[in-house]
């Protein structure tokens, strides 16, 4: 005879006189589950913990474990003895071919209604965490909603799990195979935010006039995931970020998304929001030339410097002030004879200027510098 | 016709808490109260509140939302009690298996009867574009310009009476709403079950619900144009349109969004052979500001059709057109209506010549230096004066400008290699711009 062929987990308790494999067919009691708990801190995989009471007799029990469509790890599973762990003993584990199960063979000293937990890894049940931000009109603050996005996709449905994660009271929920539920994590009223604008000589174009489209400057909020920046507790999931704005009617629009990676505490992160296309930057060179420094024996310069002159132009044609973060590259050896800005050298090539614009204003920044010794 | 639209089956399912699917009661079918429509220009995108009464009860209420055939992301929806939320716990919302187009918010309420509710989310399928009519006075000194917005619904769902709101702005998405909205799974599926899913018999229970459409009474006709309220909100403008336009599923409608009359405008004519070629570029320029009659809001990007006034009978002719871009306020604008033989512009070198090598230690040429004359013969065909801005783009940085005699022009250097001239020119007039430029080539450009 075959075993029952059940979709799903499955535990059957087998009393056995005799171990033979006709014998373990005979199905007596189907323990329910009492307890289930499932751990979803790792994103690998899901560790299921459930407790049953199985009704073991006086001498050999066998119990059946199958789990038919559902995907465990078979190599994790575990069964653990939780009331009389001294007198009754796991004595072996067999598998039988060609069958998602196994038979645990216990030895019980006396009758006992003993409680169990079984342990496996399960993969297809997962968690994904996403976040809603909610702006005041003047972008000072953010309310940031968690949500914590359960998928279970395992084979197997879930009735009242204690679900745990890393961090966070557990909760109760329950979930089918096939469903995916959405419930709030944790909400903070008021994280503080700057709002900056970016612009990057290697990656935004010299020159927007030229260019068919409008070119935008991305707009990035900033938020610290420490105590005084309104979080600070724990390491923040990655995932995705929805940002609305309240619009003072009572309604809000929506600014943008982006994928928030993992934060550790004490870090701070930026969302790319949006792009603005109020704030122009154009950027011309205005000098480039090559001074000699040494000639081999044929006259041919071997050694030079270049003078260079760059102008940028920053118009801000909104309303309201802004703050540009303006990042300029500068290969190799240079010195800088002359800038009408003060900048922060973020490596030896690259410097970040930090331009406060003032509603409407426009603002020229001229480099003048020398690229040293090429060849 | 309209298609068979279930978005707004909104049902309230008052069901024990257990994870029985079937069996469970529709009770009552709330009725949308009113809708608003937030609709992005630069993705496809729109934001849609909806205002319902729910008729809770104490204790675990289940709501149903379904919106089958419609383009919405599901991952999207949200639900909050408007009046004393906290009595109006969300449990959590879920997306039963093998069901698509279907949500379950699970509600603890303290609450019994009437509670006001919004039930916000994206879809996709519903977009909206700037266009412009410019019309030149005979003179084209001056235009009169009408800006319309056109408005076009294909989500799937008629929206009626909507509170309708137009975004001019860039949003940073990362994955596009028609395609969340088409994914099998909300939030897609963890990896090891993806595969399996697609062999897995496809079945979807297409759950039959009442089109819940408000057949509101229609408004009143409208005896004047609607009004387009404006105002900027972080890096978005935002369109009010005023009171509520109902939009149904493939139709398209057009709104005016602005007109200014009198608006000064200037025509120049730009030449510039790397980027135009041979011909002259008509360009009409203007500002988004006040002196231009304008600068109220940001011009959101569209086509331009510009056309001109020929004669007392009010008769137009149409000059050209060009897409703008988003034009901020206090920005110039140019608009391009491509190339016009009204403007002539000839250059000729007439002289070349070398001097001034220099050899190194094996007598060999390593420098000199190249003068070229050139004359510039520019015509002004057209009875209205003209603006002519040429550009030239030298061959590299090192080089010096010099002009003598007639044909000086006032000269800008714009960058590195580029020079621009530019001059003023009568209806019929001819004019001419001679100058040397001297390159230093070799071993001279270290020796200037």
């Amino acid at each position: 005879m075959k075993r029952k062929a059940l979709s799903g987990l499955a535990m059957g308790l087998v009393f056995l006189a005799v171990t033979t494999a006709q014998a373990r067919i005979k199905l007596v009691a189907l323990p329910q589950r009492e307890a289930i708990f499932l751990r979803l801190d790792n994103p690998a995989f899901t560790l299921v913990e459930e407790e049953r009471y199985l009704m073991l007799q006086k001498g050999s029990n066998q119990v059946d474990f199958s789990w038919k469509g559902v995907n465990i790890e078979p190599d994790s599973i575990r069964l653990e003895i939780l009331d009389h762990p001294r007198e009754v003993k796991l004595i072996s584990v067999s598998f039988p071919p060609n069958e998602a199960a196994l038979v645990w063979q216990l030895y019980s000293p006396e009758p006992f209604n003993e409680r169990v937990r079984v342990s496996y890894l399960l993969s297809g049940l997962d968690r994904l965490v996403t976040y809603e931000g909610l702006v005041p009109m003047d972008e000072s603050v953010m309310e940031l909603k968690s949500y914590l996005v359960l998928r279970n996709f395992s084979g197997e449905d879930f009735s009242q799990a204690e679900v745990l994660m890393d961090y966070g009271e557990s909760f109760q929920k329950s979930i089918r195979h096939q469903e995916t539920k959405r419930m709030l994590f944790f909400s903070r009223p008021k994280l503080r935010v700057e709002k900056t604008f970016s612009w990057d000589d290697w990656k935004q174009p010299w020159d927007p006039g030229k260019l068919e489209g409008n070119v935008g400057i991305p707009v990035f909020y900033t938020l610290h995931n420490t105590k005084e920046g309104g979080l600070g507790e724990n390491a923040l999931w990655g995932g995705k970020v929805r940002v609305f704005q309240e619009d003072g009617r009572g309604s809000t629009i929506f600014l943008g998304e982006d994928l928030m990676e993992f934060v550790p505490l004490g870090e701070k992160f930026s969302l790319y929001l949006g792009d603005s296309r109020d704030i122009v930057v154009t950027q011309s060179k205005m000098k480039e030339e090559r001074k000699v420094k040494e000639r081999n024996n044929s006259g041919k310069p071997i050694l030079w410097d270049m003078e260079e002159i760059l102008e940028v132009k920053i118009e801000n044609f909104r309303d309201r002030p802004a703050v540009l973060l303006l990042t300029e590259h500068i290969p190799g050896q240079w010195d800088m004879a002359s800038c009408t800005h003060e900048y922060q050298l973020k490596d030896f090539q690259t410097l970040e200027f930090r331009i406060d614009l003032k509603p409407r204003e426009k603002v020229n920044l001229t480099m003048h510098f020398h690229r040293r010794n090429l060849r | 016709m309209r298609p068979c639209s279930l978005l707004a089956a909104l049902a309230l399912l008052l069901v024990p808490f257990c994870l029985a699917r079937a069996g469970v009661e529709l009770v009552s079918l709330p009725e949308r109260e009113s809708v608003q429509l937030t609709i992005y220009n630069s993705a496809d995108l729109t934001l849609v509140r909806e205002l319902r009464k729910l008729t809770l009860r104490k204790g675990l209420n289940r709501l149903s939302f379904g919106w089958a055939n419609t383009m919405i992301d599901p991952t999207s929806l949200s639900l909050r009690a408007l009046e004393r939320p906290e009595a109006v716990q969300l449990l959590d919302v879920a997306y039963p298996p093998r069901v698509s187009s279907e949500g379950i918010w699970s509600v603890q309420s303290q609450l019994e009867g009437e509670v006001p509710v919004e039930i916000s989310f994206f879809t996709s399928g519903i977009t909206w574009r700037a266009l412009y009519l410019a019309i030149l006075a005979p003179d084209e000194k001056s235009m009169h310009l009408e800006g319309y917005v056109l408005v076009t619904n294909n989500s799937g769902e008629d929206y009626q009476n909507a509170k309708t709101r137009l975004v001019v702005g860039r949003i940073h998405l990362l994955e596009q709403i028609a395609e969340l909205a088409r994914r099998p799974a909300p939030y897609g599926m963890p990896l090891e079950a993806q595969g399996r899913a697609l062999a897995e018999e496809k079945r979807v229970l297409m759950r039959k619900a009442e089109a819940a459409l408000d057949a509101a009474a229609a408004p009143p006709a409208p005896t004047r144009p609607k009004e387009i309220i404006k105002e900027g909100l972080s890096e978005y403008f935002l369109y009010t349109i005023e009171g509520t336009e109902s939009i149904p599923n493939a139709w398209s409608k057009r709104l005016p969004s602005m007109q200014a009359s009198e608006v000064p405008v200037l025509n120049l004519y730009k030449y510039e052979e790397e980027r135009y070629g041979k011909e002259v570029v008509r360009f009409i320029l203007f500002a988004n500001d006040l002196q231009h009659k304008l600068g109220s809001s940001p011009l959101p990007d569209g086509k331009v059709k510009v056309f001109r006034r020929v004669d007392g009978q009010g008769h137009l002719s149409y000059e050209g057109a060009d897409s703008t871009k988003y034009i901020p306020v206090d920005q110039k604008v140019e608009l391009n209506l491509g190339p016009t033989p009204k403007v002539r512009v000839e250059p000729r070198m007439v002289r070349t010549r070398t001097e001034n090598f220099s050899f190194n230690k094996d007598r060999n040429i390593d420098g000199w230096e190249e003068l070229q004359d050139w004359k510039l013969e520019v015509r002004n065909n057209g009875e209205t004066p003209s603006r002519v801005e040429i550009r030239r783009n030298f061959r590299h940085q090192y080089w010096e400008l010099s002009q003598e005699g007639n044909g000086k022009a006032r000269f800008e250097k714009l960058d590195l290699d580029t020079v621009s001239f530019t001059l003023e020119l009568q209806p019929r007039e001819r004019k001419q711009i001679s100058y040397t430029v001297r390159f230093f080539e070799g071993e001279r450009r270290n020796h200037r």
